[in-house]
């Protein structure tokens, strides 16, 4: 499977009359944005603003972050099952606006929603402080269920990125990406030399608005499965998190996982990127079993002689990490887990709920526990009414002179799992 | 917790969803309970069967706690 990825840089985003994209920035029809989200009767208002990287601006509570794509040629849409049918997707042609993003907001769980700063310690932690991001505030219709609302809330997050990506529809590309994902034998054929190195990614499905999308279905009614690289780089894997901020994957992660980069960045030079395969994170033991053994078998079946597993979220999903690494290492294939550390506001408790001798190789996200304070910012888009009930935040964390305390856990994406961040320690 | 309070003397039974994460901690009477959201019931079934599964789970725990054990085990609910 062969797709062909364009980035068009976008250096600026402002609203106009007239949606366009031109040298670069991005013109927002703010109405028709507005008109189209309240098509959903289960909307009744939405604020639509901008935020550009340094401006003196807090978003939250941040639910989902999605980047606007859309399908140039070739099989299917973005956000195949979602918003457009069911069809394969990541062959053909793909446009990105690189740089730019939507970021949805709203009371749904306030407590599991995250924080995103343009500016300031805050801004070090989250990639989205470096994109322009266009922001929308929903506010549901009386009496709608929190299940309701996440819904109508993902829906419409994805319809903007999706309207917006079509802008770029005819805009040349400042850089054109190919990604090639062989079929098992030619790639066996082609790099003879190299090892075969798997994915196995690690999805997000606990329920209760815990939850992961591949193609529309709800992952953990899924069993482990695979998937080509190329299609969830064309929105076949989509979040429905509301889960702490810090370590879900938001559907811009999934669409830029530095995994899936990082690997064909290698394959046919240092390695033969053989094959993907995602699975869940469900909160009952058998589901936990059984999915890990299913990961075990196809390791064993594809023949691979390493593994990159990449967990999603904190708790008990490290058991389903632990399971996974101890059990593809028994069918006697390496492998290196990415995952995130609670050890603590001191750093000294142990980092993961669950451990094993096999987990000899781990990369680390950072510790979710370690306190920052995160200075005043002119401008709040969202509400600070949940800074205290945010998962990383206390009570009374909001201080006199209006800065904030809080763990890493409540800022989006700052000890991501794919290891989509800035910050490094060295 | 459940270390503590064996360290004081007193035996304990160690309820949970995840019993692997029960034995890496050190726990020695485990019973599996339902689901990490609901460890002791399950919004599926009616509020009958699920006092038949608290019960089920209870006297699984109250046999462990009365069973000497070697070492780490898990007490299947039957």
């Amino acid at each position: 499977m062969k797709l062909e990825v364009g980035y068009i840089d976008i250096t600026d985003i402002q609203f106009s009359d007239k949606a366009s994209l031109q040298d670069g920035v991005l013109y927002v029809d703010r109405d028709a944005i507005t008109a189209m989200i309240l098509e959903d009767e289960r909307i009744r208002a939405v604020e639509l603003d901008i935020a550009k990287p340094g401006e003196s601006v807090r978003i939250t509570p941040v639910k989902d972050v999605i980047e606007p794509r859309v399908k140039v040629e070739g099989p299917g849409e973005i956000f195949p099952g979602v918003l457009s049918k069911v069809q394969t997707v990541g062959s053909g042609r793909t446009h990105v606006l690189r740089g730019a993003a939507v970021v949805t907001t709203g009371k749904i769980v306030g407590f599991q929603e995250g924080i995103i700063d343009m500016t300031g310690l805050g801004a070090e932690y989250t990639p989205f402080s470096k994109t322009f991001n266009l922001v929308a505030n929903f506010t549901p219709v009386d009496g709608l269920t929190a299940h309701d609302y996440e819904n109508a809330l993902r829906l419409a997050g994805l319809k903007m990125a999706k309207a917006l990506g079509e802008l770029g529809r005819e805009v040349e590309p400042n850089e054109v990406k190919t990604y090639e994902h062989l079929p098992v034998m030619q790639g066996a054929e082609k790099y003879p030399e190299l090892p075969r190195v798997g994915y196995v990614q690690m999805l997000q499905s606990q329920g209760l608005m815990h939850d992961t999308y591949v193609y529309g279905v709800d992952m953990k009614q899924s069993l482990t499965t695979m998937i080509s690289p190329t299609e969830v780089l064309d929105g076949a894997i989509i979040s429905g998190n509301c889960v702490s901020a810090c370590d879900k994957n938001t559907t811009y992660h999934h669409l830029n996982n530095p995994v899936i980069h990082d690997l064909f960045e290698a394959h046919g030079k240092t390695l033969n990127f053989a094959a993907m395969i995602i699975t869940n994170e469900n909160v009952y033991l058998a589901d936990k079993e059984r999915s890990s053994d299913w990961t075990a078998k196809l390791v064993e079946y594809l023949d691979l002689d390493g593994v990159i597993i990449s967990q999603e979220g904190f708790g008990n999903p490290d058991t389903d990490l632990i399971m996974n690494c101890k059990k593809i290492e028994a069918v006697g294939t390496r492998t290196v887990i990415i995952t995130d550390e609670y050890a603590g506001r001191d750093g000294t408790s142990q980092s993961l709920a669950d451990a094993d001798a096999s987990a000899d190789a781990v990369v680390t996200g950072g510790n979710a526990n370690q306190v920052v304070v995160l200075p005043k910012l002119d401008k709040v888009i969202g509400t600070l009414d949940y800074v205290d009930k945010i998962a990383g935040g206390f009570e009374n964390n909001l201080q006199e002179d209006g800065s904030i305390v809080v763990e890493l856990q409540a800022i989006t994406g700052a000890t991501n799992e794919l290891g989509f961040n800035r910050l490094s320690a060295r | 917790m459940v270390k503590e309070v064996e360290r004081a003397g007193i035996p304990v039974v160690h309820v949970c969803t995840v019993t692997p994460i029960s034995m890496t901690v050190g726990a020695n009477r485990i019973v599996p309970a339902v689901a990490i959201p609901h460890p002791l019931g399950n919004p599926a079934l009616s509020m009958e069967e699920e006092k038949q599964i608290r019960r089920k789970i209870l006297d699984t725990a109250l046999k462990a706690l009365s069973t000497e054990v070697e070492e780490q085990t898990i007490f299947e609910v039957e």
